[in-house]
């Protein structure tokens, strides 16, 4: 008797002594990426370019522009508008007409102006005028209006995560528009038409030994195929398409198990009032497996979001936005790099461990909001009476 | 005739709700008592309470006094030690997802009992009083699971036994079984009362005359009437009592 | 059979035209609910020719990635290979890898890999099972209600920052204790490993001894078991199927893992670790470290390890559906 409740009290110990080992080693990550990664994190974190650069950029103006209100140094000749602290003037306004948003640089691709930026010369028609925090307002507004051709030197000064941001939705955006309609009518097919069977036996197991591939495999594939033989090149495209592969057989069984959770008696009932099987998938099967589907395209943006092996040759590693350089849009075809491969990039290449952790915070943040959003959405689907 | 079970006005609460109300009642020893009454009556929770179950769940509050053989089950005793003095079988037979023999060993397991001739003497008794020996002796080491409703049944008897409680409750032990296994178990019952006392929760007036010798009538938690299985079924003294078992609501 | 189905399908359809045209000239006044019938069969057999398009581009997308790995992956092993032959033998169990020297052995990654997994399954196992038994059957209902989301939302975090938290904190800590002048090692990566897949195991494992009916607890305390017997007798061993795939993903996560690994491993290029302070080079991180230059049978031999990978992952989940057939 006695024994036992020593034993007993042991292996309590142990438990407890587990939990707490656990939570607290999990805890010790979270603290580490917190406390690491926050001191670089400051309000222009999110808006700010990774790089710091400058830009020597001309552009020409072809109208004049309204001062917006409140906007005390503006320029009408640029629409440009500039704000003065103690480091100089900062680009704060760009009208949406400006010339600016089509300036070139020397080599003839176009580099906007965009606020944030730090003004650091201007030559006009009466040279070259270097800005700093002292130079007076009147001057530089002066020779911003001086001459319809106008040259900026701007300065970026970098430190943030944009492009990672634009690059990381990009590339979500792209890869579920491709996975997303082909997973999900594939899984259609799979429970509501295929006989059950052999054949779909087959597909089943193959799809989970897919999932089970670790995803550098993936990314081997997609390099050599995407990226080398068929000539894609390092892009959000090749990256979407073998992120594509990856999460296909995850896209189908998510969807399978939201179908197969649809009760046969909806289904039934809607045979029985006449409609046909496609009307019963798309008013009936459908919306009751909707939650289910969403949950699963929650977690493969979750995929998305923290996926690294896969993209590490197929998107590229650099941080810049995915900008073509001779139009100036965002484009599929260009290189970029997402929050989580620079991540890993920054530690392995230069040991950064703060802007490593810093983008980490960023991750978190993104990944804790999307699981949340999951279990509100199933927690409501299974209040809701099936 | 001794008492084995003495009850004081005890009154239990789930949370607010209270299910049993000052309830008074002496059980005998070596005997079958049988509790009968409509669904939610408060038979079963009343039942719980012998052998301290209801202590599994958080929001049960308990007053009163319940005692075994004099001795308060309420302060001072050790569950788990009045646990093996008071056995269960349940509703459903529960057979643990392991072999037969490992089903009825678990029980002197626990207690520490490790030498295998002492467990293997404590099996083969255990199922021989409960009439399964016969049946299972050359599958001893094959799941419990693969048993049937009525023989996993009685595997949860042996397993009882196996601890030589002095009281078994049995809560509805029939009601998930057919008629034959039925018939079974109540044989089981029959012989097993020379030896043990029997505190049988059952839904059916006719189990509860065949097998007992005292039967409680209960009714929305209160205990309505007490007394000789052949008085109660005869001759009952209330009038609600007389409703019940001439089938006036159930 | 899907064939088959489309045609009988098809035939159908001609069969219904034809009854509708009888009908079309017979009884005018129903001629326009007919067509609306019509139109429906059309859309009926258009639905089921995008549904099957979809499944079959699934399919053969995941067929061909298959067939395109091993393909390459085994090309090196066959006569009339352009780069060469290579002996599968000294491939499999070679104990180093020299590019440049046409020395391609993987035997040593993959003891690293089985040690590394191996090594993250005895420490993250235990701990992450007890965790488990903690959140469902120890803790008081609150402290559960708060650490259970929390370990479900850690095991959502990317393993790049594990790799992090690795490279940063358990490597310098490694290298304290050992003989080595860097903490990259063994030890490193199976400490990272074991971190990883806590979380995603201990969830796995919480769900499944929730899962367990509440009158296997009951039948054992009623016995007079404790709680504590009740949990290690009973309970987990009813939940073990649970158990059991919780443990064969966290291998299957733990032998896959790359960018958390390369940060720690050490990358070495031959020998078979001696102790846990060894530095090794799994297979998965050989894969990631060469991929962006290698070229010809190097490229090769990239696949061929992916083909090794691939295999460990099929046997990994006949494992897994066998224990899951097991369990009924």
């Amino acid at each position: 008797m006695n024994s036992r409740k020593i034993k007993d009290g042991i292996i309590n110990i142990f438990i407890w002594a587990a939990a707490a080992f656990s939570v607290g080693i999990l805890i010790a990550i979270v603290y580490f990426i917190f406390s690491n990664g926050l001191p670089l994190i400051s309000s222009r974190f999110i808006t700010a370019q990774y790089n710091a650069s400058t830009n020597i950029i001309h552009m020409t103006s072809e109208q004049t522009f309204l001062q917006p209100s409140g906007q005390d140094i503006f320029s009408e000749n640029l629409g440009i508008g500039l704000e003065q602290d103690d480091d100089g003037f900062w680009v704060n306004y760009v009208d949406t007409n400006s010339p600016g948003r089509r300036a070139i640089n020397n080599a003839d691709e176009i580099v906007p102006v965009e606020v944030g930026q730090l003004l650091q010369a201007v030559t006009g028609a009466d040279g070259q005028l270097r800005v700093d925090a002292n130079t007076s307002p009147e001057d530089v507004v002066a020779a911003l209006n001086s001459s319809p051709d106008i040259t900026l030197r701007l300065n970026e000064q970098g430190g943030g995560v944009w492009p990672l941001i634009v690059t990381t939705l990009l590339l979500i955006l792209t890869t579920l528009l491709v996975a997303a309609p082909i997973g999900i009518l594939a899984a259609i097919y799979m429970v509501e038409y295929a006989k059950p069977g052999k054949v779909v036996n087959t597909i089943r197991f193959a799809t989970e030994i897919l999932a089970g591939i670790p995803s550098i495999v993936y990314g081997l594939f997609g390099f050599l195929v995407f990226v080398n033989t068929l000539h894609i090149g390092q892009s959000i495209l090749a990256g979407a398409l073998t992120l594509m592969i990856l999460l296909l057989p995850t896209m189908i069984r998510t969807t399978e198990e939201a179908l197969k959770t649809v009760p046969m008696s909806y289904r039934e009932a809607s045979y029985g009032l006449g409609a046909n099987k496609i009307q019963t998938i798309s008013k009936v099967v459908l919306p009751s497996a909707i939650p289910g589907i969403t949950v699963g395209v929650i977690l493969a943006i979750g995929r998305i979001v923290g996926e690294s092996a896969a993209l590490l040759m197929t998107l590229g590693t650099f941080a810049r936005l995915p900008v073509n350089m001779s139009t100036g849009n965002l484009s599929l075809r260009e290189a970029g790099t997402t929050l989580t491969v620079r991540a890993y990039v920054e530690v392995n290449e230069s040991g950064n461990v703060e802007m490593a952790a810093a983008i980490g915070i960023v991750i978190l943040v993104i990944v804790f909001a999307l699981n949340i959003i999951s279990k509100l959405i199933s927690r409501k689907f299974s209040k809701a009476n099936y | 005739m001794e008492t084995k079970f003495s009850v004081k006005d005890l009154d239990l609460f789930y949370g607010a709700f209270q299910a049993l109300h000052h309830i008074n009642i002496e059980i005998p020893g070596k005997q079958v008592t049988a509790f009968i009454g409509p669904s939610g009556c408060g038979k079963s929770t009343f039942l719980r309470t012998l052998n301290r179950m209801n202590d599994l769940i958080d929001t049960v509050k308990i007053t009163g006094y319940v005692s075994l053989d004099g001795e308060d089950i309420y302060s001072g005793v050790d569950v788990m030690k009045l646990r093996t003095r008071v056995g269960m079988v349940f509703q459903k037979p529960n057979p643990f997802p392991m072999s037969i023999y490992d089903n009825v060993a678990y029980g002197p397991r626990c207690q520490g009992i490790k030498d295998k001739k002492s467990l293997d003497a404590i099996v083969e008794k255990s199922l021989r009083g409960a009439a399964l020996w016969d049946e299972a002796k050359d599958r001893l080491n094959k799941s419990a699971l693969g048993l049937s409703g009525g023989q996993q049944q009685r595997l949860c008897i042996a397993r009882a036994i196996a601890m030589e409680p002095e009281v078994i409750l049995m809560d509805e032990p029939t009601s998930a079984l057919d008629p034959i296994a039925t018939q079974k178990v109540e044989e089981l019952i029959e012989s097993l009362k020379k030896d043990y006392t029997i505190v049988i929760v059952t839904h059916s007036m006719q189990q509860a005359a065949r097998i007992s010798d005292k039967t409680a009538f209960f009714l929305m938690g209160e205990l309505i009437e007490f007394g000789d299985t052949n008085q109660i079924f005869t001759k009952p003294h209330d009038k609600r009592t007389e409703d019940y078992i001439t089938g006036r609501f159930g | 059979m899907v064939e088959l189905s489309v045609k009988l399908e098809e035939e159908n359809s001609v069969e219904c035209a034809l009854f509708l045209h009888y009908f079309e000239v017979e009884v005018l006044s129903v001629e326009k609910e007919m067509s609306v019938n019509q139109r429906r069969v059309m859309m009926e057999k258009l639905f089921h020719g995008i549904f099957f398009t979809a499944a079959s581009i699934a399919v053969v997308s995941v067929a061909l990635i298959i067939i395109f790995i091993f393909s390459r992956g085994l090309q090196p092993f066959f006569p009339g290979n352009e780069f060469g032959n290579y002996n599968p033998i000294s491939f499999l169990t070679g104990l180093n890898w020299r590019p440049s020297f046409g020395t391609f052995g993987i035997g040593y990654m993959i003891v690293s890999s089985l040690l590394a997994t191996l090594g993250a399954i005895l420490l993250g196992v235990p701990i992450a099972l007890l965790t488990a038994v903690f959140l469902a059957e120890v803790a008081p209902k609150r402290l559960a209600a708060i650490i259970q989301p929390a370990v479900e939302l850690l095991a959502a975090i990317p393993s790049v920052l594990y790799g992090v938290f690795g490279f940063a904190i358990i490597a310098p800590a490694v290298r304290n204790i050992s003989p080595y002048s860097t903490g990259n090692s063994l030890l490193a990566v199976i400490l990272v490993l074991s971190i990883m897949i806590l979380p995603t195991i201990a969830s796995i494992c919480t769900t499944s001894i929730r899962a367990v009916p509440g009158y296997y607890r009951e039948g054992s305390l009623a016995l007079g078991a404790s709680k504590i017997q009740t949990i290690f007798k009973v309970v987990i061993p009813s939940a073990k199927s649970g158990i059991l795939t919780a443990i064969v993903l966290g291998v299957g996560r733990a032998i896959g893992e790359t960018m958390a690994v390369i940060l720690v491993a050490g990358n070495s290029e031959g020998g078979i670790p001696s102790s846990i302070f060894s530095i090794i080079r799994p297979l998965t991180v050989n894969i990631a470290l060469e991929m962006g230059y290698a070229a010809g049978m190097q490229q090769q031999m990239l696949f061929s390890t992916a083909v090794v990978l691939i295999i460990f992952i099929i046997i990994i989940n006949l494992v897994l559906s066998k224990i899951q057939k097991k369990a009924g």
